[in-house]
């Protein structure tokens, strides 16, 4: 499992302790990068700011290696934060990426389940980083009247697959009064920020860009704006002519982690623990 | 991760610290006579990001992009500024003499492109040149680059001044042409500025420009083309081709050349394109195409609708009244408001050029070091920024449209003939970092036949404005003298 942790490094953003801690399981590739406007080639910046930028690297470096994990730096001068990001993300075949936030120890985490996610690969990704660790998770679901049966199912299911794999999963629910199955991105925003504040770090899938996105920024930043904590962001099925091969063994190994620790506790209170319904 | 040079191909796991091996290429040698020496970082190219020992560089210009800075630097200029001076000049022939500027440019275009391929970095013409030719040309074609766009810059700040004085006078304010230079002298130190403060995306906003700029003239051609054939409208009386013999028609395609300009500006930023081998010639040669057609098509509906004489007189803005003669009163405001934006995105395109050759040369140790100095600030290059905006007021406040517009050709046609004569040296010289992904067709012939008429239009230009770039070659010749004799850049990469 491999996750990118991207840090403006140049503009004094650092990872807290809480992100290093729970990436401990994951091989970790920190992507120092600096947004330069379009008055300035990433070149000209390279020459300023390179050896600066790469000290502090360094010292990122060290944290996440001292936590456990394999850790791998990159610096990017670029334009566009996201081209880098999906770049380097395809590159190392990585499962997913950071939005860096404040945490202390992470115990809870929010994985909100909500509109067009891959469930599969979402759960997959908790199932692996989770590991064996006392780390509980809140599975988060959000739906209009029409769709409450549906999505309510879907989440069961969710929890089920965890709960198998040895984790305390609790549930929430919020059905909201507005007819409209296809809530506004803000409003989501906003539940799952809300729900986020007894949690320490937010799961999320990555979905695809969309007219909202373009206009508003990503669901998953404004979510880590919104909330202060971190997230993770689980990316999308890479295109099938891009990464064929790496995805079906990461299934595998995870499977047999499951098989591993799951037998322990197939914490039978999963389903009933938070199942709070907010309806608003 | 870090691209094996060999193969090309992504290995896995990243050799921290130590950077990829890097072909063949010469190490630079000497420095210059503050003891800097050239900073030339090993490089591997991939379509995405340029990575060297100890960091990535994104690239992030794709073929919209590349178009954009092309089109939006040459439009404001041809279509905006130039046709009325040049029907004046030389009859409705001016559309023949649009014509050749555009074959000229074509013929650089097609080297310029294979070069760029070969050599995908920031400062284009001045960086295959000192890579091929060695520092003495290098370092005339690059402080030259800087005085050309210079020189141009000014140029579409003086037809930007022309063209706010008539949208004032629309809005029914008459302020004369003594506002002309105030005006553009204002909105030259308001782009420097914001290049310097500005951090939001304006990339975007060209590219919206250049769209609305484009609708604009096809929807003007598209009638002015159908009254001109006689379908609508009434009948013109025609007119003799060339009124004044074909001298006129040449020395008016070195006039008008300046409209030509910005395709090789697209590869002053060959090091942020995607896809570089791809993307750069398409975005030269497609430029150069796009604008050459819409050249020639709109000085002939000007000619057709107003006739020569009456363009001539109308000078600067004279598209305005060829739009009022086409489409009464809204087509005067289409046209004034598309000139007011061509000729800002003229002005804001190329003083960013501007910045970036001065990076260029001021990275190879031929300018000092600070001049391509950046603040983290805002993280943009205002020394460049600075060392552009100053003596593009200066030139300003000349406002000679024309002088300033041969001056910027002649300096970049000189540069344009030794891309030509570049691209002649690498093919025979053949060394092994040569590996264009697109070749010219047509050589030898076609380079060659480039570089004489580069040279050849410079000919035809008016005598102040021969001894204006003479007298600026020489001065370069003389700090590279001065300053970086010692240098040796060729095959440097």
């Amino acid at each position: 499992m491999h996750v990118v942790v991207p840090v403006a490094v140049l503009e004094n953003e650092s990872v807290s302790m809480g992100l290093v801690n729970l990436l401990s399981t994951a091989d970790v590739t920190v992507l120092g990068y600096h947004v330069l406007p379009e008055q300035t080639p990433p070149d000209q910046a390279r020459a300023q700011y390179e050896d600066r930028a790469n000290a502090a690297l360094d010292d990122v470096m060290a944290e996440f290696e001292a936590a456990g994990g394999d850790a791998y730096h990159r610096l990017v001068f670029t334009h566009d934060r996201r081209q880098t990001i999906d770049r380097v993300a395809d590159d190392a075949k990585a499962d997913a990426y950071a939005i860096a936030g404040t945490t202390a120890g992470v115990e809870r985490l929010l994985v909100p389940l909500t509109g067009d996610v891959d469930v599969d690969r979402i759960l997959a990704f908790v199932t692996e980083l989770v590991g064996e660790r006392d780390i509980a998770v809140t599975l988060f679901g959000i739906a209009g009247e029409a769709k409450a049966d549906a999505a309510r199912r879907g989440l069961d299911a969710a929890a089920t697959t965890l709960a198998d794999a040895g984790i305390d999963v609790a549930m929430r629910f919020s059905k909201t009064d507005d007819p409209l199955d296809a809530l506004t991105d803000a409003r989501k925003v906003d539940l799952l920020a809300d729900a986020a504040t007894d949690h320490d770090a937010i799961v999320m899938g990555e979905r695809a860009p969309s007219l909202q996105s373009f206009l508003f920024g990503d669901e998953s930043r404004r979510l880590a704006a919104e909330s202060v904590a971190p997230v993770l962001v689980v990316r999308r099925e890479p295109e099938p002519d891009l990464e064929p091969v790496d995805t079906e063994p990461a299934d595998a190994d995870r499977s047999d982690d499951a098989g591993g620790s799951g037998d322990a506790e197939p914490s039978d209170g999963a389903t009933e623990s938070g199942d709070a319904d907010e309806s608003r | 991760m870090y691209p094996d040079v060999e193969s090309g191909n992504v290995t896995d796991q990243p050799p921290p610290g130590d950077g990829p091996p890097v072909a063949d290429a010469a190490v630079p040698d000497g420095t210059n006579v503050e003891g800097d020496a050239p900073d030339v970082e090993p490089t591997v190219e991939t379509p995405e990001a340029d990575i060297t020992q100890e960091s990535e560089l994104e690239r992030t210009i794709g073929l919209t992009g590349g178009l954009a800075i092309g089109i939006g630097t040459m439009i404001g200029a041809g279509i905006f500024v130039f046709p009325g001076i040049a029907a004046g000049e030389a009859g409705p022939a001016a559309a023949a003499s649009f014509g050749i500027g555009a074959i000229i440019a074509l013929l650089v275009a097609l080297p310029a492109s294979e070069l760029a391929t070969a050599m995908p970095k920031s400062g284009g013409g001045y960086y295959f040149i000192s890579r091929a030719l060695g520092t003495l040309p290098g370092v005339v074609v690059g402080l030259s680059l800087w005085f050309g766009l210079v020189f141009a810059t000014a140029f579409y700040l003086v037809g930007f001044g022309f063209y706010a004085v008539d949208t004032l006078a629309q809005l029914g304010v008459a302020v004369g042409e003594s506002l002309v230079v105030p005006l553009a002298l204002l909105f030259g130190a308001s782009v420097t500025v914001l290049n310097v403060t500005g951090t939001e995306n304006a990339a975007k906003l060209q590219n919206g420009i250049v769209a609305l700029l484009l609708s604009i003239l096809v929807a003007f051609l598209t009638f002015g083309g159908l009254d001109a054939l006689g379908v609508i409208g009434g009948a013109t009386a025609p007119e003799q081709f060339a009124p004044f013999g074909t001298m006129p028609i040449f020395t008016t395609a070195a006039l008008v050349f300046t409209s030509y300009l910005g395709f090789a500006q697209i590869a002053t930023v060959a090091g942020e394109m995607k896809d570089p081998g791809r993307n750069l010639p398409l975005a030269m040669v497609g430029s150069v195409v796009i604008v050459g057609i819409l050249y020639v098509a709109t000085v002939f509906v000007a000619t057709s609708a107003l006739g020569s004489v009456a363009l001539g007189e109308a000078g600067e803005t004279a598209m305005v009244d060829v739009g009022r003669d086409l489409l009464g009163a809204p087509g005067a405001l289409a046209i004034v408001l598309g000139g007011l934006l061509a000729t800002m995105s003229s002005a804001n395109a190329s003083v960013l050029s501007t910045s970036r050759a001065i990076y260029a040369v001021s990275k190879d140790a031929l300018l000092p070091a600070r001049a391509s100095r950046i603040n983290l600030r805002w993280g943009t290059p205002h020394v460049a920024l600075g060392l552009a905006g100053g003596p593009i007021l200066v030139l300003v406040a000349t406002g000679q449209v024309q002088v300033l517009a041969e001056v910027a050709s002649f300096l970049h046609l000189v540069q344009y003939g030794l891309i030509c004569v570049s691209l002649v040296v690498l093919r025979r010289r053949d060394p092994d970092w040569y590996d264009p992904s697109f070749k010219v067709p047509g050589y030898p012939a076609l380079p060659v036949v480039g570089a004489v008429a580069s040279f050849a239009l410079v000919a035809f230009m008016q005598p102040l404005s021969l001894l204006v770039g003479t007298a600026l070659m020489i001065a370069t010749v003389g700090w590279w003298a001065y300053y970086a004799r010692d240098v040796e850049l060729k095959g440097a990469l």
